[in-house]
């Protein structure tokens, strides 16, 4: 029954759905008749505004949100105080808590423009494009290893990190910044920053491992994350559901799915090195040096394992099959065929290993020998940056056949076909030609003709600050996703933005200046029952920050956050527990290497170490997403581990002596003062009468300063976005 | 499964607070007096417990899983699928026949290798094992071995994940993951999901083998160990003494109440989360303390013995973890350096040797005990491994990895034991009408009382389940 129960499901699929066994351009068209008119496919239409004249309208936003409010006999929540307004956009569009200074601030501008005058320094700040990319980063699942056994370091990875916070900074035109990922490397030549908008593509996992390859299926997994990642990402798609059969849903054929993985027919990862000649000269100089200091601990080492590896060794020689034996002594060039496969299981045979040395050595060596390892590890952290290189793709100057695959089985070709987008977009699949074919699939993508790049992309901006989306499934826009909840909205927002050029700051300062983002989380008498999920937006949703943003935020209260931004990703203390989890056959004592500016492990969330396999606990517990999958919308969880992280780790503990000591040199041994500033830095706010009692009476029963701020860090209010 | 909140895959506390409210009194460290304080206040609200306990699809004779993964791949021409064809055609290559059969690192052409040890037959049922299982084969009435499993790569990681998420790739949510998210968990004090991994080391796959994949963290393995701190960040840092933490945790709940409307169950799902937490912290260092367990007990384990404490320890454990009602147990032996795996490229009599005598009293006596608890019913107990071992030699000693057909065996939670369902072919080498991961895992969820197909998550715009399209329940597991 071995796999028959598969092909045979398929098999049936295929009948059932005019399959593609063989391509048939009739079948196709027909397949896609009947699917053509869903309506993500159709081109968006600028609607009409509604003529409502409200006194609540302040933008078209707003005009046509409360149309739909109306039509459910809805009415929009009053909007947040001021107080609370700062906390909510600041960790909205920087995910740090306003200084109280900046509270300060804005409530004493009384001036009409004063929150518009706030969200311009807000949008102008270094941390709105961290804030992004956090978000971007988890839709193109991105992470500075590899993933699988070996999990290896990808050292060049960050330059795209740093390539989409500086993209959202300057905000580069969507379109644009479409293009230079999809195809830098072929619209800009020469140009370095669209060359790493290129590691878009390579954002993915991927499997390396020892031993025999298959080479055919290594590159179908490699194009398959590829041409998946278009999909989810930029189209709203989920082509990838055509790999096997033709869409179950959509109008997308199994044909489709493999023009789309022969765009990336011409594609091959590389590492392109960017260097200038004078990076290259210090750099050959530098490692040259690094190595000579290496080399006498490394042989020192070498020295003392010598007698226990040659006494093992002698001993897996004496224990030898006796034909093994003799193949092994005979010389090499001299060995018969058959000695040759005999000398070859012998040398595996007598292999040492480090934990056999280890094992037979007395304790003093191994002691002295640890001694030395950790010199060396202490040397390897001074080990030269690699040169300075892109991590990219390139164009494969002999392009490969992509053919259609059997239940996508790499070993089970079908058909051949050629480059092409999806048949319901252009009946010819014509635009692409042989050379440059992602840069003919960029520009499609990033035309305001393409029906959904833009209703994506400001379904993904609403979605950011709103906490849902107008279309609830970001990744999906076709009919197992669900229905725009205002098409009208959605329709609006992605014609202004293609009006607007583009500009995802134009779209972000729109909503956020909308009397929709301003209402207060409190449901209206009614919008309970007859809007239990906020679907029409007559209240804000409730929204936790994400492990990341709650991580940031207790660094920035406890005045420990570092706002370096960019470069290495860096490397936090870890517990025992959680290194043990990194996975090595090799000797595991420095398999985390800690830099020694305890500066640096204060660094923004964005920036720490993403190890595919090895999650921090702290981010993890929150829903953090594993990076294998491009995540949209991270899900929300409530559980107890959370609450062990958040109360008990060593971070925490560290951070609320910290936020204590910075109370005491603000205000000295005053504990009220302490309790007022304590809020303000945490909370954005002033203590009511009750909780300030509350904190008293903590106090006086010989509570201590930084156990109530670890209370603090831990509550509700700190945790989720006003 | 199907409230529209699910479907979207969004905020889990709520969806769960229609039918899943937090049952009984709260009780235990910190959750008291704030239970006596809302109670003054009269502020009690709904608490949620993410966890909780579900109904499951339909009735299931198991309850809970206790999973022993043997890291690496024991062989099983070796333990227990005999083939005496191997001693026939000993030093020859394998027919033509069979074609090119590429491992991870032969092609397939070195001599075929006879097991190095006895198989005897056990039990009623005269079920052959051969002598590197003296302890496993005693129990051979109560054990079900299907020798016709297959996955479907030649490597560690890929061929893991597939026997722990159902496919290759990695990022899929772990058998425990969708059990607890099927079921939720018995115990309100313990984590629904436990894993024990190798002290020396991970497997290769690391962390996803009990990862939640793109399902909520609340599903996630947690990691757990004896002693004082069995979980992680369980216990406050020194210095912070249980006086100083029950007056900080009681000032927080204080906040959280202010901070909660009524009605509100996110935040209240927040403030349950603490609640349970500190539950935890003095229910789990209990759970993990094999203090009260009598001697005799310990000896059956093997703790009293150096090769055995580690793996006893961890079966012992796992047992514990049953009784109080955690649903499911992922153990694993080995993992790390390759000495402490079942990797026997070379060397295979050394390497299986030293593995199964670390391993075979302990899973033979958890099996013992749970039995004589009247646990055994309603517990599935899983061996297995992410492949076997091919019937050719490697280096001359040892065998490469075999994905192509290999045996695991269930034992308890309804399954009829005494019996073998399934075989490879004369050499071991390829299943014979090869059950995929999907029966495999079809036939766990079965026994659970959960049907492969109402179990799944909308991602990315996917029901995704744990049997992808679907896999055949093995009927015939069952008694």
């Amino acid at each position: 029954m071995r796999r028959t129960s598969a092909l045979l499901l398929c098999a049936l699929l295929f009948c059932a759905i005019a399959g593609a066994w063989i391509i048939d351009k009739a079948q196709e068209e027909a397949f896609i008749a009947k699917r053509r008119n869903w309506w993500s496919f159709q081109k968006p239409v600028r609607p009409e505004l509604p003529s409502v004249n409200d006194r609540w309208i302040r933008t078209p936003i707003d005009a046509l949100i409360l149309e739909a409010l109306r039509a459910k006999n809805l009415k929009p929540s009053p909007p947040l105080d001021k107080e609370h307004l700062i906390r909510r956009v600041t960790l909205d569009l920087t995910g740090l808590p306003p200084t109280p200074g900046e509270v300060d601030n804005f409530l004493a501008d009384k001036s009409p423009g004063a929150y518009e005058k706030l969200i311009d320094r807000l949008i102008a700040s270094p941390q709105y494009g961290e804030r992004w990319a956090l978000r971007w980063l988890d839709v193109v699942r991105y992470a500075d290893t590899n993933g699988y056994e070996l999990d290896v370091l990808r050292p060049q990875a960050w330059r795209y990190r740093d390539y989409i916070v500086a993209s959202f900074n300057h905000d580069k035109p969507y379109d644009q910044f479409i293009k230079e990922q999809i195809a830098g490397d072929e619209l800009f030549p020469g140009n370095k920053e669209a060359l790493i908008a290129t590691g878009f593509h390579r954002a993915g996992p991927i499997h390396l491992v020892g031993g025999n390859q298959d080479e055919e299926a290594n590159r179908q997994e490699f194009v398959s994350e590829m041409a998946g990642a278009i999909g989810s990402v930029f189209m709203g798609v989920t082509v990838g559901c055509a790999k096997c059969h033709n869409h179950k849903f959509d109008p997308i054929t199994q044909a489709d799915y493999y023009r789309l993985q022969a765009i990336f027919g011409a594609t091959e990862a590389k590492d392109v090195e960017i260097a200038t000649p004078e990076q290259r000269t210090a750099y050959e100089q530098a490692i040259k040096d690094y190595k000579e200091r290496l080399k006498p601990i490394e042989e020192r080492i070498a020295a003392i394992e010598k007698p226990y590896r040659f006494q093992l060794q002698a001993k897996k020689k004496a224990a030898l099959d006796p034909k093994l034996r003799e193949a092994l002594d005979v010389p090499k060039e001299m060995r018969t065929p058959e000695q040759q496969r005999l000398a070859k299981d012998a040398e595996s045979q007598v292999g040492v290993v480090w934990d056999e040395v280890l094992e037979v050595m007395p304790a003093e060596e191994r002691a002295k020998r640890a001694e030395l390892r950790k010199k060396l590890h202490a040397i390897e952290l001074t080990e030269p940056a690699p040169l300075p290189a892109a991590y990219a793709v390139q164009h494969l100057q002999k392009p490969l056949e992509t053919h259609i695959l059997k239940i996508g089985d790499a070993h089970n070709k079908l058909d051949l076909v050629e480059p092409g987008i999806p048949t319901i977009f252009a009946s010819d699949n014509g635009r692409v030609g042989s050379d440059n074919r992602r840069a003919a699939l960029a520009t499609w993508l990033a035309s305001p003709d393409n029906p959904l790049t833009a209703r994506v992309m400001v379904n993904r901006i609403w979605q950011f600050r709103m906490g849902t989306g107008i279309v609830g499934t970001p990744n999906d826009f076709g009919r197992l996703g669900l229905p725009p909840s205002n098409q009208k909205l959605l329709d609006w927002l992605a014609t202004e933005f293609v009006a607007k050029g583009w500009s995802v700051k134009t779209i972000d300062r729109m909503i956020v200046t909308s009397n929709v983002y301003l209402q207060s989380t409190v449901p209206t008498p009614g919008a309970r029952t007859l809007d239990p999920e906020n679907k029409f937006y007559g209240r804000m949703n409730h929204r936790r920050l994400e492990g990341e943003a709650i991580r940031d935020s207790i660094l920035a209260v406890s005045g420990k956050l570092n706002p370096r931004m960019g470069g290495d990703p860096v490397r936090v203390p870890i517990e025992k527990e959680i290194y043990d989890l990194i996975f090595s056959e090799a000797e595991p004592d420095n398999l985390w290497p800690l830099l020694a500016d305890e500066n640096e492990y204060y660094r923004r969330s964005l920036y720490l170490m993403n190890k595919r396999t090895v999650r921090l606990p702290l981010l993890a517990n929150f829903d953090q997403p594993d990076t294998m999958t491009s995540c949209p919308m991270r899900p929300v969880s409530t559980h107890a581990l959370q609450a062990l992280s958040l109360m008990n780790s060593d971070f925490m503990h560290r951070q609320s002596i910290f936020f204590a000591q910075l109370l005491a040199s603000q205000c000295g041994s005053g504990s009220d003062c302490q309790v007022r500033r304590a809020y303000k830095l945490a909370l954005s706010r002033l203590p009511k009468p009750n909780e300030l009692k509350m904190a008293r009476d903590f106090l006086s029963a010989n509570g201590l300063m930084e156990d109530f701020c670890l209370a603090l860090l831990n509550r509700n209010e700190f945790v989720y976005i006003p | 499964m199907n409230s529209s909140i699910f479907r979207n895959g969004l905020h889990i506390p709520s969806a769960l607070t229609r039918r899943d409210v937090l049952r009984g009194a709260a009780h235990g460290f910190g959750a008291l007096a704030l239970q006596q304080l809302l109670a003054r206040d009269g502020l009690a609200k709904q608490r949620v417990n993410p966890l909780a306990a579900k109904k499951a699809h339909f009735e299931g004779k198991a309850k809970s899983v206790i999973f022993l993964f043997m890291v690496g791949a024991p062989s099983h021409v070796d333990t227990f699928d005999p083939k005496p064809a191997l001693k026939r055609y000993q030093g020859q290559q394998l027919p033509a026949s069979f074609g090119k059969v590429e491992s991870q690192f032969t092609k397939g052409d070195d001599p075929l290798l006879p097991s190095p040890w006895e198989f005897k037959n056990y039990g009623q049922c005269g079920m052959p094992v051969s002598s590197l299982f003296p302890h496993i084969a005693q129990c051979v009435d109560d054990i079900c071995f299907i020798r016709n499993f297959y996955t479907e790569s030649v490597v560690h990681a890929p061929a893991m994940y597939q026997v722990h998420t159902g496919r290759i790739l990695m990022g899929y949510p772990s058998l425990g993951s969708w059990v607890t998210y099927g079921l939720g968990s018995e115990s309100e004090n313990l984590p629904g999901y436990v894993v024990m991994p190798q002290p020396e080391g991970t497997p290769e796959g690391g962390t996803p083998c009990w990862g939640a994949g793109f399902l909520p963290a609340v599903y996630q393995g947690t990691l757990l160990r004896s002693g004082a701190s069995p979980i992680l960040n369980l216990q406050p840092p020194e210095g912070m003494t249980p006086q100083r933490q029950r007056a900080t945790l009681d000032l927080l709940q204080k906040m959280n109440d202010l901070d909660t409307a009524e009605n509100d169950s996110e935040m209240a799902a927040r403030i349950s989360s603490y609640e349970l937490a500190f539950r935890m912290q003095s229910h789990a260092p209990e759970a993990v303390d094999l203090s009260k367990e009598s001697e005799a007990t310990k000896k059956s384990y093997g703790l009293d013995q150096k090769h055995t404490i580690d793996f006893g320890t961890r079966c012992l454990l796992a047992r514990r973890m049953v009784e109080r009602g955690v649903r499911f147990v992922q153990l694993y032996s080995g993992g790390g350096p390759v000495s402490m795996q079942w990797d026997a490229h070379k060397d295979l009599v050394a390497n299986h040797e030293k593995m199964c005598g670390l391993t075979d009293q302990p899973v033979a006596a958890l099996l013992k005990d749970l039995k004589q608890r009247g646990l055994l019913d309603s517990t599935l107990v899983i061996w297995g491994s992410e492949f076997g071992r091919l019937p050719m030699s490697q280096s001359g000693n040892g065998r490469d990895h075999n994905p192509h057909g290999f045996t695991m065996w269930f034992a308890g939670g309804g399954v009829k034991g005494g019996q073998v369902i399934g075989d490879t072919d004369e050499f071991g080498l390829n299943a014979v009408d090869g059950n995929h991961m999907r029966n495999f895992h079809a036939t766990i969820l079965h026994a659970l009382g959960l049907e492969q197909f109402q179990l799944w998550y909308l991602h990315n715009g996917r029901q995704e389940k744990l049997t992808d399209f679907g896999g055949t329940v093995i009927k015939e597991v069952f008694a």
